[in-house]
């Protein structure tokens, strides 16, 4: 009785998910192994053409590029995101500083990445500024490099990384650290030696809240960035489907960025799994 | 004291990064001149995007359109399936778990490539009803985290009672479940509103033309270089936003939980 | 309203591999308070869901007046339960979580509101109406669970440890107001718990489990004075368990001999006599005394007769002050105090002046009891 009900319950969503998502990603699966079409699409044949592409130095580089804004981004994020969490789990305003946090986490996206093209342009708000304060005779390019692309990044995605660590830290019993320190740590190591370890989740889902939607970036080097060392797997992605019409190497692309933001999720499975398990071990 | 003001500095310091630029973003909206050189007090800004873009307009309709309807179909099947989730087992359990939380995981862009080559491969032209059907997806996964976490809080023995008390599987769904969860289900609702009417990467990829909602829109006019009647356009809708959020408030709980 | 009788008839339950109840029989007569009782794991719990529908078992019958109810769901069933949590409908007030179970059957609504107050009343919940359950404190929570369950007219009553989440005080306070409810509306009650105070103080009839069994059904001066085995006198209150080898049965007097003790006489009701065939010398046998039957004192009492009572030469241990009561923990005299060799003895302070002369740790004392007071619990072969 109880079974026949769970399914129908789930059957709607599950139905959906897999005409419209799990579909569709299995069709991009194939399409990287197969070769293109003349005029875009795609010829059934079986290829490993797409993935050969991958191997031209180019690629490699924005690889390479594209890894390394990820990352940056995501250290960046975190060394912001934790001591804020921190601030707003310890302190009496907590609901209000939540609600600060969100105001500009749901502007706009694409305005949030407007507000810094005016403010950073060539003629925009800190380049005017600076001029009229004297300290600049000309204008400073700040947009279209990678660290416009970092800063845009972090901006856009600060908010994902403070959430889970507020509510990880807020359930952290802060009792802890005076045990910690009333047994002999300094504050930094009873931090370090006690905190850390409990909010792990926390700082594991922060992080991959930030590099998944980093790695896969297309809006904001596509706006902010530009030139060799801005341009990341997003935006080939959309060229070589909107413009080139290479449709087996947008795939084969786009299963890259799948597998390496897989992956990561898996080392989080796991390392929640074995941390499950080590706490079954001890109690038996 | 003294253990906190480390933190307690670069807290509000990132309060002056977040604001800072939609500061100064809403204050030029009121400037005169089309740059960023302020030289005096105008509306002007806003009567052109009032009266003068009428494809803002019919972006933005299309958005709330597009929003309404995704995060209602969204909230209706993710509460069903966040209730058999929560509270059942069955076979393919823990293949819809997986598959429904997906999307939330992969970049935006592979879902949105995923789709284009799907809809053309099904020979799905109408950009709207792309539209909504990728929004649909998306969001779903929200929804069914928002409606667990808020179904979480209550022992499976309140179902049990129903039961017992005399109360049909439809009864216990209708009088009990839902009633139960409506906190959840709202919050996820306006969470799906929220997510769609934000949306500018997959919706890009989907629509074709002549069917943009208004991020895409916005890009189009972003793409060319500084524009004030995004300016005017963005303290409209920070105002929106701002109400959304006052009226989102009770749900806060639940939004913060994922 | 007369409470219906319940059969349970050979119930056999598995989870995957644990078996949770094994040929599980009781017999409950129309109208009682019955406990089900034993530590967790037992299967009292699962027995219950069974009577409620909420596990079907995989062997058995479950009989309510003589009608098998184990193809009924639980919405079909004429019996309510009181569960754990009281699981509340949090979204509905006191009122209409009362009402529930009459607005599914579509009663009017003069019909409704005269039950609901009926019930409210009943449980003390007048003027609690319009409260949502998460402005009630445990008590509440528990009177409007039992007043929900009441208001269908149910014809049994199952009651899943309800008092667990209470405070010791008020769990005191509510275990006298179930069993006023029980005596005002006749309905059978079933009620698991593994609390044995709770049992004891108020069922008609026990049946203590233990994994899966039913060990014992007997009132509670049966379970509490005459314990079916070694686990039910270990688990319904404190118990001295001492075991040796039988040395001698004459009459109802039976001789045991234990380790560093030397003989213990134990004498048997007349009604154990038809069993006393096994009671040959040489078998192994344990005995159980109860420590409030034990008394204790600083020097020999001189009147002890040697034949009936059982006094040892003792060191104190460890002295518990209750208040009310003193616990000793005594070893015997030149004993490492393992074993058969420690013994509890609580004493009542029924009076301050008569109380004597203080005993304290350390004290040399003796220790005595009777022979009628000790209970043979279990004879086996060697």
């Amino acid at each position: 009785m109880k079974k026949n009900h769970g399914l129908l319950y789930t059957l709607p969503t599950g139905l959906w998910v897999t005409v419209f998502f799990l579909v569709p990603v299995i069709i991009v699966f194939l399409y990287s192994f197969l070769d293109r079409g003349e005029r875009g699409g795609i010829v059934w044949r079986f290829s490993l053409e797409a993935y050969r592409d991958m191997a031209s130095p180019t690629f490699l580089h924005i690889l390479v590029i594209t890894m390394l804004i990820s990352l940056a981004a995501t250290v960046l994020t975190l060394l912001v995101a934790l001591p804020c969490a921190y601030y707003m789990a310890r302190s009496k305003r907590k609901s209000l500083y939540l609600f600060l946090i969100i105001i500009p986490f749901l502007t706009n996206f694409l305005i949030r990445i407007y507000a810094w093209q005016a403010i950073l342009g060539n003629s925009g708000f800190l380049n005017n500024l600076l001029i009229r304060a004297g300290l600049i005779k000309n204008h400073i390019q700040f947009l279209y490099n990678e660290w416009a692309v970092i800063i845009v990044l972090v901006y856009s995605y600060l908010p994902y990384a403070i959430l889970p660590l507020y509510s990880t830290i807020e359930k952290f019993d802060f009792s802890l650290l005076e045990a910690a320190r009333d047994l002999g740590t300094s504050h930094p190591g009873s931090i370090l030696r006690v905190m850390v370890p409990n909010i792990r989740a926390g700082i594991v889902s922060a992080v991959l809240f930030t590099f998944i939607p980093t790695f896969g970036a297309y809006a904001v080097p596509k706006l902010v960035g530009g030139g060799k060392n801005s341009f990341m797997l997003g935006n080939i992605i959309a060229d070589e489907i909107l413009v080139n019409r290479n449709w087996p190497f947008a795939s084969a692309t786009s299963i890259l960025i799948t597998l390496v933001t897989t992956a990561a999720l898996g080392l989080y499975v796991l390392a929640n799994k074995s941390a499950a398990r080590a706490a079954q071990r001890k109690k038996t | 004291m003294k253990k906190s003001r480390f933190s307690k500095l670069v807290f509000f310091l990132t309060l002056v990064f977040l604001f800072m630029p939609l500061f100064v973003l809403a204050v030029y909206a009121f400037n005169e001149s089309k740059n960023m050189l302020w030289t005096g007090f105008s509306l002007v800004w806003f009567e052109r995007l009032f009266t003068g873009s009428r494809n803002i307009w019919r972006a933005f309709w299309n958005s709330i359109l597009i929003a309404l309807t995704s995060a209602a179909t969204a909230t209706v099947l993710g509460s069903l399936g966040a209730i058999g989730i929560n509270w059942y087992n069955f076979k393919l359990k823990k293949y819809v778990q997986t598959v429904s939380l997906l999307p939330l995981v992969l970049p935006e862009i592979i879902i949105g490539v995923s789709m284009l080559i799907f809809f053309v491969g099904i020979d799905l032209h109408l950009g709207l009803l792309r539209i909504y059907i990728a929004h649909t997806t998306f969001n779903l996964p929200f929804v069914l985290l928002v409606v667990i976490s808020r179904l979480d809080e209550f022992d499976f023995s309140i179902i049990e009672a129903a039961r017992d008390l005399g109360a049909r599987e439809h009864q216990t769904l209708l009088r009990i479940i839902i009633p139960m969860a409506m906190p959840g289900i709202i919050s996820a609702f306006l969470i799906a509103v929220t997510m769609s009417l934000e949306d500018f990467v997959i919706t890009s990829f989907v629509s074709g033309p002549g069917s943009s909602t208004l991020p895409v829109h916005i890009y189009s006019m972003i793409r060319t270089g500084v524009s004030p009647v995004v300016n005017a356009l963005s303290v409209v809708l920070l105002g929106g936003t701002i109400c959304l959020v006052f009226l989102m408030r009770p749900f806060f709980k639940y939004i913060a939980h994922e | 309203m007369n409470g219906s009788d319940v059969k349970i008839e050979g119930i056999d339950k598995h989870f995957g591999d644990f078996h949770a109840l094994r040929n599980v029989n009781i017999h409950i007569q129309g109208g009682e308070f019955f406990s089900l009782l034993g530590p967790s794991g037992c299967g009292k719990t699962t027995l219950l869901r069974i009577l409620a529908g909420f596990e079907s078992p995989a062997a058995g019958l479950v009989r309510i007046n003589g009608r098998n109810i184990l193809p009924l769901p639980p919405n079909k069933r004429h019996t309510n339960m009181i569960f754990q949590n009281y699981a509340l409908f949090p979204h509905l007030t006191v009122f209409e979580n009362v009402a529930f179970p009459l607005r599914l059957k579509k009663l009017g609504r003069r019909e409704i509101d005269a039950k609901v107050e009926e019930y409210l009343a009943l449980t003390k919940l007048a003027g609690q109406e319009y409260k949502k359950p998460a402005q009630l404190s445990g008590g509440q929570k528990q009177r409007v669970a039992i007043a929900r369950a009441l208001v269908n007219g149910p014809e049994v009553l199952l009651l899943d440890e309800p008092l667990s989440a209470l405070d010791a005080k008020l769990r005191q306070h509510m275990l006298i107001e179930l069993d006023t409810i029980h005596d005002k509306t006749g309905i059978t009650f079933i009620y698991v718990t593994h609390d044995q105070q709770e049992a004891l103080s108020v069922s008609d009839h026990i049946a203590v489990m233990n994994e899966g069994r039913i060990v014992q059904v007997g009132n509670p001066t049966e379970i509490y004075e005459s314990p079916a085995d070694v686990f039910v006198a270990n688990f319904i209150g404190e118990a001295n368990l001492f075991h040796g080898t039988i040395a001698s049965v004459e009459g109802e007097m039976v001789s045991v001999e234990v380790k560093n003790m030397g003989i213990l006489k134990v004498t048997m009701e007349p009604g154990d006599l038809e069993g006393m065939r096994d009671f040959q010398p040489g078998k192994q046998a344990s005995i159980t005394v109860r420590p409030e039957k034990i008394n204790i004192a600083l020097e020999k009492p001189p009147d002890l007769l040697q034949d009936v009572f059982n006094a040892f030469p003792c060191v104190v241990d460890e002295v518990i002050y209750n208040g009310f009561q003193s616990k000793f923990f005594v070893k015997l005299s030149g004993t490492g105090g393992n074993g058969n060799s420690a013994i509890k003895a609580f004493k009542q302070h029924m009076s301050y002046y008569s109380a004597g002369p203080e005993i304290n740790w350390k004290d040399r004392v003796w220790v005595w009891w009777k022979a009628d007071d000790a209970y043979l619990v279990e004879v086996h072969d060697a």
